[in-house]
């Protein structure tokens, strides 16, 4: 906490509730003590003592949906995940640890991906993980794929960034690399396709969103610093770094200062998500889009937690919706449950399953080929509960581009 | 009719303390008090345990009281005392030498106090102006006057005193020169009734001075006026004062979830004792200068404003009030004027109580031919009682058990939890459940919200009642089987509140005002039920 | 980005607003910081409550006030077009144009009212109750509803009251929270199979009565619980305002919200205007916090920030700013004459606001800003407590200004 400012926004809160009603958490698991209490009242208490620290403040998911809410602009979230970090007593467990650590679970898994996805789909291996690592038996591990794209990248795709004179740069996290190498692709498509070089960072980790909501503070640190490192040098070139997972983004952009007290200001403007970049270029004359006239489907979009926070919808919704053959349908923003690791963990199955309810019953009823979210997990979480086919709006788009016509009206 | 050996006028922390004393040596005791235990100027002022550092310099006999005192208080009060230590702090502006004159006289009168590195300090105390020259660390703390003055009233009806609140004194009943009990009208049924007894003390603070004039006696006292703002979380966690001759606003009190800054001082016309009000410039004064102690102040909010009246007690030989008595004063009006069986018992401070309350009880045993000797300083007060080690581990979980436990010592275990309805919280702010308050309402003699609030801080929060106020009107209803009544006293509770805001109302207090007056006025319609003054 | 207009603040004046462009073809932006006043709503909208005829009572608003800039012939076409406009985004409310009826409070007095959603209690405007007995119920343990204070308030109106607790299964896991048992939550639970259970134990209690009365609970996200809930109780039930957070209220907001975007506009929530661009007396753009860089253009713009709570106004030890462009202010100098000493007098500070022209436009320094105009709680030369005038200026600024704006 040295190197941060103490966070005083709890003193404009004025009671008025509005938070609670949109906690997620509250709703469906009463052990939890909601996000008022556990927030700005837990605050004034924790000043006084912090043996008031209540370790059921693990149960937030940091969804930050009371900060949305909140009138009088408290960082209830903030407040919540700092005292944790400043207070929490419970050590991590080793499945903790494993979840938190994508980017060692991803190496090993990618390198053996057929047998790993077998693996963890065989009974046994979930009554192990179920019994032992207390990871929820109805949980499949995303698929690891046979490649990484950081591999498939330097093989097939670095050469051909060298033709073009703009060049972004790309901050493909883990699950574009490890599980789904398809969604990084897919950028590097529409950005070729409209006149951009990709380049990737000179070194990436997992932006550390798990190991700060399972207390590995010290190891998101270092991770945070040298993704920081590599996104300065990015920027140097001047080359704005894109994301394609709205957490990453808001993770890198707002966690890194308000929860790790790091400094980012100078790069914070820069680190954007793909939609925003290719909207914001659309918008504004710079490129051009043409879409298949084929491409017909009924899309609703999911607005993810963090993606709320960021305020960033309005961006990925619109570029589906300049899709002529997409019918779209915007899905009130809720959570789906199982914010990251959250909803892996045995002990947090079925609240994330109740959380998830509502949602699931809106696309159930919304007759739609396919829903549209720019989060990872909530793609899990959604396929698993309701069977609906979940992509990102980067691929949505990548599958709806008429390449040939998109590169001729961006060429002049 | 039932006699009494003593009946005790005030509902002070001195009312309470004597009482306590009184009942303890066995007196058939009774306490009457015009409104709530606290109501007057115990419950205004910086809830300092005083080490006595503050007046080493000019007064060693004040400040030798005060390190005694606030040494007992530690052990019979510890659920009120806060052990915080507190810091005299020497600015740019303030003069470094007279640092260790504060030293020597604060070593003299007994008052362990060390000279600290500037650095020490801020790491001692974050919140601290940095530029600060001097620190010294002596042993100030925290006390809640609320809680300690309940303890002792509640100790002294443990030992069979018996308590009226809501009754004024309205004569001194008299057969000859002699004092031999009260007339008094109960303010809820506007019934008189006479009490008798064979002692009357006096223990009115400054309304003692119109108590004794009802008995025919002259006591010189002169209203000082002292305002106080309290800010909305504990910026500090160690008293801090400013190393100088007493002045403005120099002391920085952190208390429960709270810190204030205070005091000013002013003289003030008898006639508006129990009407004061904060000036703009009091605010601006107390802003100023506490900034100064903790820059932080002035970004931090402000609950609230109030002002605290203390008694000065002129001597004896000078009626003008220049020669003011700072130490306690106990008179034996038989010998002073002729008036057996009234004594008064004044001056002093919060600090010193008990003391205060042992001499007018030793006065009055030599009157009634008791020879009983004062145990108060060493029997604790109830929720303050020694533990056994196992038992205070105990600790609850959950805001509302936490948050008693630190109200009600070790009595809080009393606190009847007979399901999850009575873990539900009234008070969000302070933590006040269902349970609490019905243990207020029954064991604590809460007859209304604003005792509720005494009782355990209920409405002492950011929110300053927005969100309890009605719910506790509503247990309070369920008691009292009178839902009117209980909708009038919110009325009062709340236009309570606002005198206290308005004085500070700006930025986010003000948008909280105006919040809670859209619910309470627009959505509920409280407006209807408000209580003309007077 | 750019917009045909863009309204800052989303509460009941920011959708009002957006709704009544949206429909008429315009392109419409909402940027809210955060939920809105509507969640503490009464259940009914005031016109003006000072005599039971709400345009009788408005003839003695003085010159500054919304209504008066407005105009009272004005005020009048315009009110005639709020239970349609309602209607239209699925709320119904009764009440008639030109007669105030009366509501019955969460401590059970009667207060007036303009227009009051379907499911609440209201009284006809000669005051004559139109029960002798009812139950009244609350949920077991949910401290912000007071069946004592409806009782003695219908006793004194001579109405004879049962009153009866409800439990459910349903509902006892928030018990087990300290402050979670909250109107909202309750009305999470009471949702799909818990309707019927809910009927059945309302039916228990409700046997030999002309009307149930209960807290407003029930319908957090639409009305269809609501309408189950009465379809399913054998008397006429009524709604009672909770203690905040109003349900009702809540679902209101996310009604005209889900109107608004179905209409096609964009609703962003949780971001604040950190500034604009202005030109030759004009905004051209304004900035937000989640959005950086991007400028958000509109030919037209209208401020509905709301009052001190909301933060369309801020205060502090020297005075009232307007906090997202500096606008001017129409403010009381000395700080000492903002408030009275008893909180239930006219309070000065809620009659401060922004400083318009008759055509609701603000200005900068003096310098009148051509398509920025001010609506709803922001303004000033009114006290929406003591004339009963909150919603009634909020819903007739907005759509006062939007003809305005289609006008040009």
């Amino acid at each position: 906490m040295s190197n941060k400012k103490q966070d005083t926004s709890f003193e404009q809160c004025m009671k008025c509730t509005v938070c609670t009603v949109y906690c997620p958490v509250v709703a469906v698991n009463p052990a939890y003590p909601g996000p008022k209490q556990a927030g700005p009242d837990g605050e004034r208490y924790r000043l006084k003592n912090p043996l008031f620290y209540d370790e059921a403040l693990d149960l937030c998911l940091n969804c930050k949906r009371c900060e949305v809410a909140c009138p009088s602009n408290v960082k209830i979230g903030d407040i919540i995940q700092n005292a944790r970090l400043a207070y929490g007593t419970h050590k991590p467990k080793l499945r903790d640890y494993i979840l938190a650590n994508t980017d060692i679970m991803g190496t090993l898994a990618t390198s053996m991906a057929p047998v790993v996805n077998f693996t963890l789909g065989l009974k046994p291996v979930k009554a192990v993980m179920d019994g032992v690592l207390e990871v929820d038996h109805h949980r499949t591990f995303p698929k690891y794929a046979g490649q990484k794209f950081e591999t498939w990248f330097k093989r097939y795709a670095l050469k051909k960034q060298e033709a073009y004179d703009r060049k972004v740069s790309y901050f493909h996290g883990c699950y574009a690399n490890y599980n789904y190498p398809k969604l990084a692709k897919d950028l590097v498509k529409i950005m070729n396709a409209v006149g951009y070089g990709v380049n990737l960072l000179e070194k990436e980790k997992c932006c550390g969103v798990a190991l700060i909501s399972n207390g590995f503070k010290d190891q998101a640190l270092k991770q945070a610093e040298l993704n920081l490192g590599s996104i300065r040098k990015a920027v140097a070139r001047g080359e704005q770094v894109l994301t394609t997972s709205s957490t990453c983004t808001f993770t890198m952009r707002d966690e890194y200062e308000h929860i790790l007290g790091l400094e980012n200001s100078d790069v914070r403007e820069n680190i954007n998500l793909a939609t925003k970049f290719i909207f914001e270029a659309v918008d504004s004359g710079q490129i051009k889009l043409v879409f298949k006239k084929d491409y017909t489907k009924r899309i609703a979009y999911h607005t993810p937690c963090h993606m709320e926070k960021l305020g960033w919808a309005i961006y990925s919704t619109s570029l589906v919706r300049m899709i002529p053959g997409v019918d779209f349908l915007m899905l009130d923003s809720q959570c789906c449950g199982i914010a990251g690791t959250y909803g892996f963990k045995k002990e947090h199955y079925n609240d994330s399953q109740k959380i998830g309810e509502g949602l699931f019953r809106q696309i159930a009823d919304s007759n739609v080929d396919m829903v549209a979210t720019d989060c990872e997990t909530c793609k899990w979480q959604i396929e698993m509960s309701t069977g609906v086919q979940v992509e990102n709006p980067i691929s949505i788009i990548a599958d709806a581009l008429d390449v040939e016509e998109t590169i001729k009206a961006n060429t002049k | 009719m039932k006699e009494y050996d003593v009946i005790i006028v005030g509902g002070g922390i001195t009312g309470a303390g004597t009482a306590r004393d009184c009942a303890m040596r066995g007196l058939k005791t009774l306490i009457i008090e015009r409104f709530d235990f606290t109501a007057g100027a115990t419950g205004r002022n910086h809830g300092l345990l005083h080490s006595g550092a503050r007046y080493a310099v000019t007064d060693q006999e004040s400040a030798e009281e005060c390190i005694r005192e606030n040494m007992i208080l530690r052990k019979i009060a510890r659920h009120c005392v806060e052990e915080t230590d507190g810091m005299f702090i020497t600015l740019p502006e303030d003069d470094l030498g007279f640092q260790s004159t504060f030293i020597d006289s604060c070593l003299k009168a007994g008052i362990r106090a060390e000279a600290i590195d500037p650095k020490e300090a801020i790491r001692l105390e974050p919140s601290v102006n940095k530029t600060l020259i001097g620190a010294v660390r002596v042993p100030d703390g925290a006390v809640d006057p609320f809680r300690l003055t309940i303890a002792n009233v509640y100790d002294a009806r443990l030992h069979g005193a018996e308590v009226l609140t809501y009754h004024e004194v309205t004569s001194i009943l008299k057969e000859g020169d002699a004092v031999v009990g009260v007339e008094v009208v109960d303010h809820h049924t506007k019934e008189k009734k006479s009490i008798r007894s064979r002692l009357v003390i006096n223990a009115g603070g400054i309304w003692g001075h119109h108590i004794a004039s009802l008995a025919g006696a002259t006591v010189n006292m002169f209203p000082a006026k002292g305002a106080l703002l309290i800010f909305g979380h504990r910026v500090n966690n160690m008293v801090i004062n400013r190393c100088r001759k007493p002045a403005d606003a120099d002391i920085l009190v952190p208390g429960d979830t709270i810190c204030l800054i205070g005091t000013t001082s002013s003289r003030l016309p008898y006639d508006q004792i129990d009407d004061m009000k904060v000036t703009p410039d009091e605010v601006d004064i107390l802003l100023r200068e506490g900034a100064k102690l903790a820059p932080e102040l002035a970004q931090t909010r402000i609950l609230r404003a109030y002002a605290g009246v203390r008694p000065l007690v002129a001597a004896d030989n000078d009626p003008s009030g220049r020669s003011i008595s700072r130490g306690i004063v106990c008179l034996d009006h038989e010998t002073r004027d002729g008036i057996p069986g009234f004594i008064t018992i004044t001056g002093g401070k919060l600090m010193t109580y008990r003391l205060m309350a042992e001499w007018a009880t030793d006065l009055a045993c030599r009157k009634l031919g008791v020879d009983k000797k004062c145990q108060t300083a060493e029997i604790c007060l109830p929720g303050s009682e020694e533990s056994e080690k196992k038992s205070e581990k105990t600790v609850r979980t959950g805001l509302g058990a936490k948050a008693a436990q630190g109200r009600h010592g070790t009595r809080s275990v009393n606190i009847t939890r007979n399901d999850k309805r009575d873990e539900s919280l009234v008070c969000e702010c302070e933590g006040v459940s269902v349970a609490e308050v019905n243990y207020a309402i029954e064991e604590l003699n809460a007859k209304n919200i604003i005792n509720l609030r005494r009782r355990t801080r209920l409405g002492m929060g950011t929110c300053q009642g927005e969100l309890c106020a009605c719910r506790a009107a509503g247990l309070l209803a369920k008691s009292n089987g009178c839902a009117r009544r209980s909708i009038e006293d919110l009325a009062s509770f709340m236009n309570e509140r606002w005198k206290g805001m308005f004085p500070v109302a700006w930025g986010d207090t003000l948008a909280e005002a105006q919040f809670t007056s859209w619910i309470y006025e627009g959505v509920c319609g409280l407006d209807a039920f408000e209580q003309k003054e007077g | 980005m750019k917009f045909d207009t863009i309204i800052i603040g989303g509460g009941l004046c920011g959708l009002t607003a957006g709704i009544e462009l949206s429909r008429k073809g315009q392109k419409c932006l909402i940027v809210s910081s955060g939920q809105s006043a509507l969640h503490f709503f009464s259940g009914s909208f005031e016109l003006c409550s000072s005599a039971e005829d709400p345009f009788q009572a408005m003839e003695s608003l003085g010159k500054g006030h919304p209504y008066s800039k407005i105009g009272l012939e004005n005020v009048r076409s315009l009110s005639s077009k709020v239970k349609p406009f309602f209607k239209e985004v699925g709320i119904s409310m009764k009440g008639i144009k030109d007669a105030n009826h009366w509501r019955i409070t969460p401590l059970g007095v009667l207060k007036r009212a303009w227009l009051t959603m379907d499911e609440y209690a209201t009284v006809p405007p000669e005051g004559r109750m139109p029960w002798k007995k009812v139950a009244l119920l609350n949920v077991d343990g949910f401290l912000d509803f007071h069946t004592s204070y409806i009782a003695a308030g219908l006793a004194e109106q001579g109405v004879e009251t049962v009153i009866k607790s409800i439990s459910m299964p349903e509902l006892d896991h928030l018990r087990n929270n300290p402050t979670e048992m909250r109107s909202t939550n309750i009305s999470k639970a009471l949702t799909g199979d818990a309707i019927g259970v809910l009927a059945a134990r309302i039916n228990e209690h409700a046997k030999d009565v002309d009307a149930v009365f209960m807290p407003a609970v029930v319908g957090l996200t639409g009305c269809s619980d609501v309408v189950r809930l009465k379809e399913k109780v054998d008397r006429p039930l009524n709604f009672i305002a909770t203690l905040p957070p109003s349900v009702p209220g809540i679902r209101m907001q996310l009604m005209l919200k889900r109107h608004f975007q179905k209409l096609g506009g964009t609703y962003m929530l949780g971001d604040s205007v950190t500034g604009g661009e202005f030109k030759d007396g004009k905004l051209v753009s304004i900035k937000t916090q989640n959005h950086g860089d991007v400028n958000f253009c509109a030919d037209n713009f209208i401020l509905a920030t709301g009052s001190f709570f909301s933060k369309g106004l801020s205060s502090d030890i020297d005075g009232v700013t307007e906090p997202v462009f500096g606008l001017d202010v129409d403010s009381i100098e000395e700080r000492s004459q903002w408030y009275k000493r008893n909180m239930f007098e006219a309070q000065p500070y809620m009659n401060i606001g922004i400083a318009t022209d008759n055509d609701f436009k603000v200005s900068r320094n003096g310098v009148t800003i051509d398509n920025l105009y001010a609506a709803g709680a922001v303004l000033g030369g009114f006290n929406a407590l003591k004339e009963g005038s909150g919603a009634g200026v909020s819903i007739l600024s907005a759509l006062h200004v939007s003809s305005l704006i289609l006008k040009d």
